[in-house]
């Protein structure tokens, strides 16, 4: 009775996407509501400084405006949030609420909500608002701020330093005493943000006849949303309803808890009438979550024959003026010391985190959270001790890489490895992109004054994360996820499943391993998430999970109600259900393939007969199904990216000619999305490579903030992307299927930087930092 | 200071009065409910909000509703039912050529400006051809096999895709 | 940001420095000046509305003269708060030197922007900084020939 693998594994369409290209995509921006208000704030202009004077009596007075509100008035309905867990030890940060108290924080730190008849009203009453702020001095760097007597960039904090942790294993000094060649450098790695195309959106609408807060949320986690609400504003959990319809993009920016869906919602349980809030893109890029900014000074040493002994790494990571909440801003450097030479055999390591609180934005978990970081030093550092050594790039990885037989492997760093594909993977990638003919291309075209390069950079990405993610630290974030699978009276499916859609395709996945177990095809399985109503609690979308442990609940759930129809089916045909099967949207006889009884029929006797059914027998036609992985504490997957890239030396602008990655993502469900996913996470990885950067001055303003400043990577200059897969299945599911989200954006920056450095290398100059910008470039080249 | 405007979108005729700074995308958008037209920076620079007007893509957040007076506006839902865009669809479909969707609205404005202009672009004029439109999920890459592709059956060659 | 530029106006330079020193004149020559107290001899608190790009507010403001060389030269140093637009704090050094029966009065400022100013770039900041100072000495022109040309009160 094991079902079929007919649709697993296919490149099956997105029916959803059918939607969005006949323009009926509903997001969150698209919403209106009866009786609906809008939401625009009044923000800090000042990085920190002191509210002299607040006058909102002219605004209030606007035209269109119905309410103004300040901390006095909105603050006191919510419980305070703070950004910590306990499994970092010693972490602090400051307690948050909706609207700057006295203290302003960051530049764009909200500190009046106004709420109109239109948005257009609500900013222009912003207008007349009179805010007076006694200016005081900002902590803008990092390593400033950890200077003794540096003024704090909070209130109540005796210091700037969030989190300090060292992870050292016994050897190291003696590695670094014994080795042969020891290779340094320093790193930085640009402040950069989400971008998603659609903003933040939230639509709160709380009606206080009943009690029942919706909230309407563009959001990727909606039932953190609704712990978040139930708790900090006392509200039943079961009164508190968040749905996320479609989301225009989220990559980790859209779960975390943010000061104006907080006002929005408190808005709205105070007024008892909807209430909208869509930031614009100013407002996106001084709110919402950015991530990176690190320092990171680190050394490699290798022994004469080029293996790799062990690494120190120092990293410093600046996160604005608190943790975030409810997953702390201490994660990304956590995973960052953690996965620094993760794809080697290394032996020995320290690896020392630094998390420093200064006047900015805050920076938190965004798309492959540590993991560019870890790879970019890691890999750089490798690329310098070939060179030292004198060794291919791809020899020196082949001599270190884990062997694909060595596995179970536990890194220097403690992670635990099932089984991974480096060397597959490496000698795959070599193949793919002809590393030979591009090296002599390349040596001939040196001669003609044309300098490109090629870097390449092995990659470990964390997948399908259990509770020891956030749930050990005390965080009310779900490890599990769920999945209601139904057969209706007319013989379709449904699944109802906590795992969210964000365009990633995870609807079409769920269908298609449904369909698999029950044997229909994907289109006769509707599947509905992003609703804390209709669908059963779970993690939803965060690290990484929609597949791995989304698609294995799924599946579970899936089996479940296979053997429930098998049982009635056995009842109904007077057989034994271990002899029947589902195939063709029927019951089967499993030896012959013989059809016995429709899918349809069994859902019209369930439901419209079961008195014909026997005494005890299971007539719901649902299932439902928790799943959370129980075996290793994340599924690791791996893979490989090589980058080719031409330098201008005279401009500094770099030309990305082309991209490969060799990735192993365990079972394939769907070969189209895992290579979109791929694809989209390489241009995540090559935007803050070459362009992204959020640009402070010296008194902590963001000087661009808006799509003219801030620079995308766009069409014209990407790469086409060539992509091919090995596929080494978790043995710790069925389904066997690891995730594929953070990959891409994992190594691309790593490989470019090894790319363009390997164009320099002749030049005898190397860039370090990200991103690497035409002046950065040309800096390096000595050229200005 | 209201003013009276009358325009036609996707074929039908509207009178509405407008605010003065109301923009094209606010008059779509909040008044006509037209939602498949996107709202990504309000300045120009990301391409979500494109709508043809008279025939030529607009960045409807820049266009304000007063000079869309008298002009004939079509949106993706007005291209989507003629049909004109069928083939595009198709093909963005097959080649998974959009995540979120929120940017694919002005990517098949761009695209069929693009092949009106130029029916057989190579691929690099293609990117040239996106390079007012932002997408943060795809890499692109999809996207532009999807207008090559398109390009490709107008010209005869290669299979349709249903 | 820094700005500099130079400025013929058709007066003595007396008549210049005294102006300067003139609520009424100043309130005629800063743009969208709604109020303008003079707080002390050498300072002025200000209420203006302005519009900037896409970003109007009411800044309040206060300007201190300050390294007085009587007829000669002064420094301007100021800050002004526009809520939601952000805020300005500057100091500019303002020199006078006759030329006939006119004076060229010429300033180097430095000038610093926070908030939505900030955020939406220097370029936008500095075409318009320019054309603030452009109006504000056109309208001190204009508003010292006509206290010049008025009758005495």
């Amino acid at each position: 009775m094991t079902a079929g693998n007919e649709h697993i594994g296919q490149a099956h369409r997105r029916g959803n996407a059918l939607r969005h290209l006949a323009g009926r995509g509903r997001f969150v921006t698209d919403l209106a509501l009866p009786r609906m208000l809008h939401a625009a704030f009044v923000r800090s202009p000042m990085a920190r400084g002191r509210i002299a004077e607040l006058d909102v009596s002219d605004a209030a007075a606007a035209p269109g405006v119905v309410r103004v509100f300040t901390a006095e008035t909105l603050n006191k309905t919510c419980a305070p949030w703070t950004g910590t867990l306990e499994h970092f030890a010693g972490m602090k940060s400051a307690p948050q609420n909706i609207l700057a108290e006295g203290a302003v924080l960051w530049a764009g730190h909200p500190v009046t909500m106004i709420l109109a008849h239109s948005r257009a009203e609500a900013e222009d009453a912003c207008e007349l608002v009179l805010l007076d702020i006694e200016e005081e001095e900002a902590v803008v760097d990092g390593d400033a701020a950890l200077l003794d007597g540096a003024a704090p960039a909070s209130e109540g904090i005796d210091s700037n330093l969030c989190f300090r942790t060292v992870l050292e294993t016994p050897g190291l000094d003696d590695a670094f005493a014994s080795a042969a060649h020891v290779v340094e450098e320093s790193f930085t790695f640009g402040r950069h943000t989400a971008v998603t195309l659609e903003p933040r959106a939230v639509i709160a609408d709380f009606d206080p006849s009943t009690g029942q807060l919706t909230v309407h949320q563009g959001t990727q986690t909606p039932y953190q949303f609704q712990d978040v609400y139930a708790r900090h504003f006392g509200l039943p959990e079961s009164k508190v309803r968040v749905i996320a319809p479609d989301v225009g993009g989220s990559f980790g920016m859209k779960l975390h808890v943010y000061n104006e869906e907080m006002a929005t919602v408190a808005a709205s349980l105070t007024l008892g009438r909807p209430v909208r809030f869509v930031a614009d893109r100013l407002e996106s890029f001084v709110s919402d979550i950015h991530a990176r900014d690190h320092r990171v000074t680190a050394r490699m040493a290798v022994d004469a024959a080029g293996t790799i002994l062990a690494m120190d790494v120092d990293d410093m990571t600046q996160i604005g003026a608190f943790s975030t909440y409810p997953r702390t801003s201490v994660a990304e450097g956590n995973q960052v010391i953690r996965l620094m030479g993760a794809p080697y055999r290394m032996p020995d390591y320290r690896g020392r985190l630094s998390v420093v609180f200064q006047n900015k934005v805050q920076t938190s978990q965004y798309r492959a959270v540590g993991h560019p970081i870890a790879c970019a030093v890691t890999e750089a550092l490798v690329d310098r001790a070939a060179e030292q050594l004198d060794l291919d790039p791809f020899e020196i990885r082949a001599r270190n890489l884990v062997a694909d037989d060595a596995y179970p492997h536990v890194s220097a760093t403690g992670y635990q490895f099932e089984k991974l594909s480096h060397q597959t993977s490496l000698a795959k990638l070599r193949q793919l992109m002809d590393y030979d003919t591009l090296r002599s291309e390349q040596a001939e075209l040196r001669r003609q004054g044309i300098y490109r390069g090629i870097g390449i950079a092995p990659f470990v990405e964390i997948t399908n994360p259990g509770a020891a993610f956030y749930g050990v630290g005390g965080a009310r974030i779900s490890a599990q996820d769920g999945a209601v699978v139904r057969l209706t009276p007319g013989g379709d499916v449904q699944c109802a499943i906590s795992v969210t859609e964000q365009g990633q395709g995870t609807e079409t996945i769920i269908a298609q391993i449904v369909a698999d177990q029950l044997g229909v095809t994907p289109d006769q399985v509707k599947v509905t998430t992003g609703d804390t109503d209709t669908t059963p609690s779970g993690g939803a979308t965060w690290a990484c999970r929609g597949a791995g442990i989304g698609g294995e609940t799924a599946l579970r759930a899936g089996r479940r109600l296979q053997a429930q129809i098998l049982a009635i089916a056995g009842a109904v045909l007077q057989a034994d259900p271990a002899t029947l099967a589902l195939a063709g949207g029927a019951v089967i006889d499993s030896g012959t393939g013989r059809e016995r009884i429709t899918l349809a029929e069994i859902g019209r006797i369930a439901t419209y007969r079961p008195d014909t059914l026997p005494e005890g027998c299971d007539n719901s036609l649902s299932a439902v199904q928790h799943f959370a992985p129980t075996g290793y504490p994340f599924d690791f997957t791996n893979g490989i990216q090589a980058s080719h890239v031409e330098v201008d030396i005279e401009t500094g602008v770099t030309r990305l000619l082309k991209h490969w990655v060799v990735e192993d993502c365990g079972r394939i469900i769907n070969p189209l999305l895992v290579d979109e996913q791929i694809r989209g996470g390489v241009v995540q990885g090559l935007g803050p490579a070459f362009f992204e950067e959020c640009l402070y001055d010296d008194m902590g303003q963001m000087t661009n903030a808006s799509l003219a400043d801030y620079l995308v990577p766009m069409a014209g200059e990407m790469p086409d992307i060539e992509i091919a897969h090995v596929e080494t299945p978790t043995l710790d599911t069925i389904l066997g299927a690891k995730g594929v989200g953070e990959a891409g954006t994992a190594a691309a920056g790593a490989a470019a930087m090894n790319a363009v450095n390997d164009a320099l290398r002749p030049l005898g100059a190397r860039i370090s930092q990200t991103p690497m910008t035409p002046l950065r470039i040309l800096t390096a080249l000595g050229h200005v | 200071m209201n003013i009276e405007i009358a325009l036609t979108v996707n074929g039908e005729t509207v009178r509405e009065t407008v605010e003065p700074r109301t923009s094209l995308a606010d008059l779509l958008r909040d008044r006509l409910r037209l939602t498949g037209t996107h709202l990504g920076c309000e300045m120009g620079s990301c391409g979500a909000c494109l709508v043809m007007l008279d025939g030529a893509p607009v960045h409807a957040c820049l266009v304000l509703a007063v000079q869309a007076d008298g002009q004939k506006v079509e949106t993706i839902e007005g291209l989507n039912e003629s049909g004109h865009v069928s083939d595009l669809q198709a093909q963005f479909h097959d080649r998974n050529a959009l995540q979120c969707g929120f940017c694919t609205n002005g990517m098949v404005m761009s695209a069929q400006a693009l092949l009106s202009d130029n029916p057989r672009p190579s691929r690099a004029e293609i990117r040239d051809a996106l390079s007012g439109n932002y997408c943060r999920c795809t890499g692109y890459e999809a996207i532009v096999d999807a207008i090559a592709a398109t390009a490709d059956r107008r010209a005869g060659i290669g299979e349709t895709v249903e | 940001m820094e700005l500099e530029g130079s400025q013929t106006l058709a007066a003595a330079p007396d008549q210049v420095w005294a102006a300067l020193f003139d609520r009424d004149v100043l309130a005629q020559a800063i743009p969208g000046c709604e109020t303008l107290e003079q707080t002390s001899e050498t300072s002025f608190s200000a209420m203006v509305k302005l519009k900037i790009g896409p970003v109007s507010a009411r800044f309040k403001g206060d300007v201190e003269l300050s390294d007085i060389d009587p007829g000669r030269s002064c420094t301007l140093s100021g800050k002004g708060s526009g809520g939601i637009a952000g805020f300005a704090k500057g100091a500019a050094r303002v020199t006078l030197t006759p030329e006939g029966p006119q004076t060229v009065l010429d300033y180097t400022a430095d000038v610093a922007v926070g908030g939505k100013l900030a955020a939406l770039g220097n370029r936008l900041i500095k075409a318009t900084a320019q054309k603030l100072t452009g109006e504000f000495f056109a309208n001190f022109n204009t508003a010292l020939t006509h206290e010049e040309n008025a009758p005495a009160a």
